[in-house]
């Protein structure tokens, strides 16, 4: 399996917070000021839990909690909570993705949303309990629905383009080891 | 091969397991830092962004100037669609007659910006808009400018016509202003004929919602909001906007300030505003409210 090598593994770990960067440039882009009805998907979650699910060693813990933290602070979302939330959720996906990876697409698909309305509601359960203003409902119910739709946009990118797909049973990493 | 697997992996999972333990103890205490001393976190929070987004300043510029050029480039596809079905000459009557309206509008604007009557006391310095809040929850922008150009916390800003906000977080290089419509956004203001006095509430929407407003009934809408010196917040006397009706029956802000063109923006040097230095400082009063000074708001709405 040359598609295993140490090589490759390295490469895409690096590819992960350059995407990560990327996402956020895009995002900070002063496109419009005016508020808007419509908000969009939260790619950044979306992007960490498909490879949490598909390749768990591509995206180690620390980079998870490193870059979400970033996004936090440059969001202006209240700092570290969504964080947290997210790692501990993309560690449960990483425990969870051997038995999915053996299911079909749906079922990939399925637990990644009920992951992410666990912590979605976590958040907003946490946000009131501490009284920080959690902004609208609605917006948040949209932005969930959106993540959860562009989730197999999200895993068909890195299947197309940068080869990420599921490993199958019996693959093993450079050391040997049972992805 | 199975029991290497294991051996290899009982070595390595505790080490891995202890790392997500360690770095989901930091982020929490971050979290909790941030909801007990926030004033430190949000400087910690501008710092940070003072040393990433100038950064990507160098891209941004480009992409957003190609992002526009690409819109306007649209445009002028749709208004050659339409022109096509007319004839000639009267194609290039439109063409002039957009030049000439073009025109009549700076011209407007110029002379509006000349109209505009700021306290002598007040200078100001123009900044660039680096970037948005990139959240759609929050309505916040980042301008260019910081405490190197002796730009403070709770300073305004304007656009040529009309106030956009407020600076909320400095860092060397750059502040951010809160905008008028983020929901947490309160401006004191007072509107014009009848010098009634209320708040400009945010609430994420494009035109903010008038709260606390004493008697509506003197309200009508067409009429103009301009900001008072209530509480210290904002200078007195800078335009907000015109009151507006929605479907609703709910008066409403229609802004001055173009929010939908926002490149430069105007902060307003004001010595006399506040400094937010302890945590409750804008909320709770300086002497207690047993000295028993009389509310002086009608008095102070004459000379308004």
């Amino acid at each position: 399996m040359a598609d295993n090598s140490p090589g490759r593994l390295w490469t895409m770990r690096a590819l992960y917070p350059g995407i990560a960067l990327l996402v956020i440039f895009v995002h900070l882009l002063p496109m419009q000021i005016t508020p808007s009805r419509l908000a969009g998907p939260d790619l950044l979650t979306a992007l960490t839990f498909a490879w949490c699910l598909r390749r768990p060693a591509y995206v180690p813990a620390l980079a998870i909690a490193g870059v979400m933290l970033l996004a936090d602070l440059l969001f202006q979302r209240p700092p570290a909570l969504w964080a947290l939330l997210v790692l501990l959720a993309s560690e449960f996906l990483k425990r969870r993705g051997r038995h999915v990876r053996e299911n079909t697409f749906v079922a990939e698909w399925l637990t990644f949303a009920a992951t992410l309305l666990t912590i979605t509601l976590l958040y907003q359960a946490l946000l009131a309990l501490l009284i920080i203003s959690p902004g609208m409902v609605s917006l948040t119910v949209m932005q969930y629905g959106m993540t959860v739709m562009v989730y197999p946009i999200i895993a068909a990118l890195s299947y197309l383009a940068l080869g990420l797909r599921r490993a199958t049973p019996g693959e093993y990493d450079h050391q040997g080891r049972t992805l | 091969m199975a029991s290497d697997r294991s051996n290899t992996e009982d070595f390595a999972t505790p080490l891995k397991r202890l790392l997500v333990v360690i770095l989901c103890l930091v982020l929490l205490a971050i979290f909790l830092i941030w909801r007990i001393d926030s004033p430190r976190v949000e400087r910690f929070r501008s710092q940070v962004i003072d040393s990433v987004v100038p950064n990507m300043d160098w891209a941004m510029a480009p992409v957003t100037g190609t992002i526009k050029l690409v819109r306007d480039l649209q445009s002028y596809q749709r208004l050659s669609e339409q022109n096509e079905e007319l004839r000639r000459e009267l194609r290039r009557m439109t063409a002039w007659k957009e030049a000439a309206l073009q025109l009549e509008q700076e011209n407007a604007k110029l002379r509006d910006l000349n109209n505009v009557r700021l306290d002598p006391r007040l200078t100001y310095i123009t900044a660039v808009v680096l970037a948005d809040s990139g959240s759609p929850f929050r309505q916040s922008i980042l301008i260019n400018v910081g405490s190197r150009d002796g730009i403070v916390d709770g300073w305004a800003t304007m656009d040529g016509i009309g106030v956009v906000g407020r600076v909320s977080g400095v860092g060397r290089n750059t502040a951010r202003v809160i905008l008028l419509t983020d929901a947490t956004s309160r401006i004191p203001a007072v509107i014009q004929p009848s010098g009634q006095r209320a708040l400009i509430v945010g609430d994420n929407t494009s035109a903010p919602p008038i709260d606390f407003l004493e008697d509506p009934g003197l309200v009508r809408p067409g009429d103009r909001i301009v900001t008072t010196g209530d509480g210290e917040v904002f200078p007195p006397g800078l335009l907000i906007g015109q009151v507006a009706e929605d479907p609703g029956g709910r008066l409403r802000v229609r802004l001055a300030a173009d929010y939908e063109r926002l490149e430069f923006l105007r902060v307003l040097r004001d010595h006399g505003a506040r400094r937010v230095s302890n945590p409750a400082g804008l909320i709770l009063p300086e002497a207690l409210p047993d000295a028993g000074e009389p509310p002086v708001a009608e008095a102070e709405g004459g000379d308004g």
